[in-house]
C-alpha cells in the first residue's frame, strides 16, 4: 500500500513537473511562408534641380529577388500638392528596384511599395521628410494621424 | 442480478462480490462529489449550445444591418469608434461575415473590453456592449471555469476526469451478470416495483448516452487549462497537432529593425528627434489588411487582431461553425508580407481531430442537427445525475452516508490498475486520489465516528 502510494506520487509528480513547453522551431513542422523583404534606400540628399533615385531592395528566404512578378512605387505628399502614381520601378539587378523622380518641394512625403514575388505580395509605406517640415506638417505627425493614402489601386 | 441490492453474505462467489462493491463504492462517493458540478456542466451546455441563435435575438439591434450601396473602408468605421472613445485603444475589428451584418471595432479603456457596432454602409454606431455583460461569454466561463478563473478551470478538468470514473465505474455495475432480457439494461422496468425502476431510470439512460457523455469529456478536455495545454504542446510538438498560435504559441513577430521604423516626435511646435527617426517604415493601413484577406480567399466571419507593439503582428483569425473553414493568419505590420497562414488543411492530423472536437462539442458543425443531439446527451446527464442523486437519498440510511461497505481497494487489481493508469493518464485524476488515500489514511480510518459515517 506504501510502496504503490509513493510509487503514484513519484508518477504523478513528474508528469506534473514535465509540464511540457512549445519547442521554439514548433512552426517548422507545419506549412511556412516566404515572406517578401523590402529595405528602401533613400538619396543622401535631395536637390533642387535634378531628380533623385530611390531604391528597393527586395530580399526573400535571405536571397536577393530578381525576378520580382512586379515592383511600383507610389508617391505622394503628405499635404496632397504632389501625387506620382503607381509606377513601375526599374529592375537594377542585385535585388535592387529603383525609380528617379523630382522632389523639388520641401515636407512630408510618403513611397509605397507594392511588390509581388513568389506568391508573397507586400505594400510597405514610408514616411521621409525633403528638406524642411512645415508647422503643419509637424503637427500631424505629432497628432499621430494615419498617413493619408494616395489613389488606392489594386493589383490582380 | 446485476442491480445494487445490499450486498449479502449469500452470494456464492465472494471475490466478485466484492469487487462489485468496491467498485460500487467509488462510483458511490465520485458520484456524491461530483454530481453538483456535472449538473452545472450540463445545465450551461445546454444553454451554450444556443449560443447562435440566442446571441442573434438578444444583438439583433446591434448586429443587423440594411444593405445600402458600398461599405466604408474599415479605417473610417474605426475612426468613428475612436470618436466615440478617444481613449480607448482600438484592438479588434471584425468586417462582419454578410451584408446584413454590422461591423465590429474591439476596444480596450479602463480595463475594460468594448465593442462598438457599426453600420458600415453609413458609419453610424449601433451601440456599444461590454463584453462583461455578454451573457453567453459568462455562461462559457460558468461552463469552462465556474467563473473561478484558473482554480475554476481545474475544478471542471477534474470533475471531467472523474466522470470518465464515474462512466468506467457505472458501466461494470450496469454490465449483466446473467444472460437475461433487455429489461434492465437497455429499457427500463416499469413494473417490477418502485426499487428496480430507480435503478434503472439511473443506470439504463446512463447507458445510453455514455458514449455521447465520453465523447462530449473527450472533446472538451483539449480546451482545459492544464491537461489540455499540454495536450496541445505535444501534439504541436509533433507536428500533428494545430500549429503555433493556433492555440498556444507565439505568433511570428514583424522583422524590421527599430531604427526602420518610423517614430513619432513629441513635443509641439518643434522636431524634438533628428529626421532619420521619422523616416521609416509606418503601420500599414488596416484597409490594405482587409485586402490582403480578400486576395487571400479567408472565410469572411473573421476577426483582425491589431498591433498594439513594434514587433507585434496584424492576426486575423476565424472559427467559425465549420472546423474546414478555420483560418489563424499572422501580417507582419509594415510590409503587409504573409508571415504565417495556417487553414484546417494545413493542421496535423490531431490538430484536425481535435477542432472537429472542438465544433462538434460546441454544436456548430452540423447546425440544428448537431445541436439537438447534444441537447439530448446534456438532458440525458441531468436525468442521470438527478435520478442518481435520487437513488441515494432512498436508499441512505439516516445517519450514515450509506456507502457499501468495501475491502480495500488492493483487492480489485484490475480496477485499481485502471484507477492508476487514469491517474498517470490524467493528473489532476492522480492527484486527487493521492489526496484521497491520505485522507483516507489519516482522517477516516483514525476517527471511529467519521469512519462508520463513511462505512469505511
Amino acid at each position: 500500500m506504501e510502496k504503490m502510494k509513493f510509487l503514484l506520487f513519484v508518477l504523478t509528480s513528474c508528469l506534473l513537473l514535465s509540464a511540457c513547453s512549445l519547442k521554439e522551431d514548433a512552426a517548422d513542422l507545419y506549412k511556412k511562408e516566404s515572406p517578401l523583404e523590402a529595405e528602401v534606400i533613400l538619396p543622401d540628399a535631395f536637390l533642387d534641380d535634378q531628380q533623385e533615385t530611390i531604391e528597393v531592395l527586395l530580399t526573400q528566404d535571405g536571397k536577393e529577388v530578381n525576378g520580382a512578378d512586379y515592383v511600383h512605387f507610389e508617391i505622394w505628399k503628405q499635404d496632397g500638392s504632389l501625387h506620382y502614381n503607381m509606377e513601375p520601378a526599374k529592375a537594377m539587378g542585385y535585388g535592387l528596384y529603383a525609380l528617379s523622380k523630382d522632389f523639388h518641394s520641401d515636407g512630408l512625403y510618403y513611397l509605397k511599395v507594392h511588390a509581388s514575388s513568389n506568391g508573397s505580395v507586400i505594400s510597405p509605406q514610408m514616411q521621409f521628410v525633403v528638406g524642411e517640415l512645415s508647422k503643419e506638417e509637424l503637427k500631424i505627425l505629432q497628432q499621430d494621424l494615419p498617413a493619408t493614402e494616395g489613389g488606392h489601386e489594386h493589383h490582380h | 442480478m446485476g442491480t445494487v441490492e445490499s450486498p449479502s453474505g449469500e452470494n456464492k462467489k465472494q471475490t466478485g462480490n466484492s469487487v462489485y462493491r468496491t467498485i460500487w463504492r467509488w462510483h458511490f462517493y465520485a458520484g456524491i462529489i461530483f454530481a453538483p458540478f456535472l449538473l452545472i456542466l450540463a445545465v450551461t451546455g445546454s444553454i451554450y449550445l444556443f449560443k447562435p441563435q440566442i446571441e442573434q435575438n438578444i444583438y439583433q439591434d446591434y448586429w443587423v444591418v440594411t444593405p445600402n450601396g458600398e461599405k466604408l473602408p474599415a479605417s473610417q468605421q474605426i475612426e468613428r469608434a475612436k470618436e466615440l472613445y478617444p481613449d480607448g485603444l482600438v484592438t479588434t475589428y471584425r468586417p462582419g461575415e454578410s451584408e446584413t451584418r454590422s461591423s465590429e471595432v474591439g476596444i480596450s479603456q479602463n480595463n475594460e473590453s468594448l465593442t462598438v457596432f457599426i453600420d458600415p454602409y453609413t458609419g453610424e454606431s449601433l451601440g456599444t456592449l461590454n463584453n462583461q455583460d455578454r451573457i453567453m461569454d459568462r455562461i462559457e466561463e460558468f461552463h469552462g471555469e465556474l467563473m473561478a478563473g484558473t482554480i475554476g478551470d481545474r475544478i471542471v478538468e477534474l470533475v471531467a476526469c472523474w466522470a470518465v470514473v464515474l462512466i468506467v465505474t457505472g458501466l461494470f455495475m450496469w454490465y449483466p451478470r446473467k444472460k437475461q432480457n433487455i429489461f434492465g439494461v437497455i429499457i427500463p422496468r416499469f413494473n417490477k416495483g418502485k426499487k428496480i425502476l430507480r435503478r434503472d431510470l439511473h443506470a439504463v439512460p446512463a447507458f445510453w448516452i455514455t458514449a455521447g457523455m465520453l465523447f462530449l469529456i473527450l472533446t472538451g478536455l483539449p480546451w482545459s487549462g492544464f491537461w489540455g495545454n499540454n495536450f496541445q504542446s505535444i501534439v504541436t510538438n509533433t507536428g500533428e497537432g494545430y500549429p503555433p498560435s493556433v492555440w498556444i504559441g507565439n505568433a511570428p513577430v514583424s522583422d524590421v529593425k527599430t531604427k526602420d521604423i518610423a517614430e513619432v516626435p513629441w513635443a509641439a511646435e518643434k522636431l524634438d528627434v533628428p529626421v532619420s527617426d521619422i523616416e521609416g517604415f509606418t503601420t500599414l493601413p488596416i484597409d490594405d489588411v482587409v485586402e490582403t484577406a480578400k486576395r487571400e480567399g479567408i472565410d469572411p466571419s473573421y476577426t483582425i487582431y491589431i498591433p498594439n507593439s513594434k514587433e507585434g503582428v496584424y492576426t486575423l483569425s476565424a472559427f467559425p461553425p465549420k472546423a474546414e473553414d478555420e483560418v489563424t493568419m499572422h501580417i507582419d505590420q509594415y510590409s503587409g508580407a504573409v508571415l504565417a497562414d495556417y487553414r484546417y488543411d494545413n493542421y496535423g492530423l490531431a490538430g484536425k481531430i481535435v477542432a472537429w472536437g472542438i465544433t462538434l462539442h460546441k454544436g456548430t458543425q452540423f447546425g440544428v442537427i448537431n445541436q439537438i443531439v447534444s441537447l439530448l446527451i446534456c438532458l440525458g446527464m441531468i436525468l442521470v445525475v438527478v435520478s442518481g442523486f435520487y437513488l441515494w437519498l432512498k436508499r441512505k440510511p439516516t445517519k450514515e452516508m450509506g456507502a457499501p461497505k468495501a475491502p480495500s481497494i488492493i483487492k480489485a487489481k484490475t480496477f485499481l490498475f485502471v484507477l492508476i493508469g487514469l491517474g498517470i493518464l490524467f493528473p489532476l485524476v492522480g492527484l486527487s486520489l493521492i489526496f484521497v488515500w491520505l485522507l483516507d489514511f489519516l482522517v477516516i480510518q483514525r476517527i471511529p465516528a467519521v469512519k462508520k459515517f463513511m462505512n469505511a
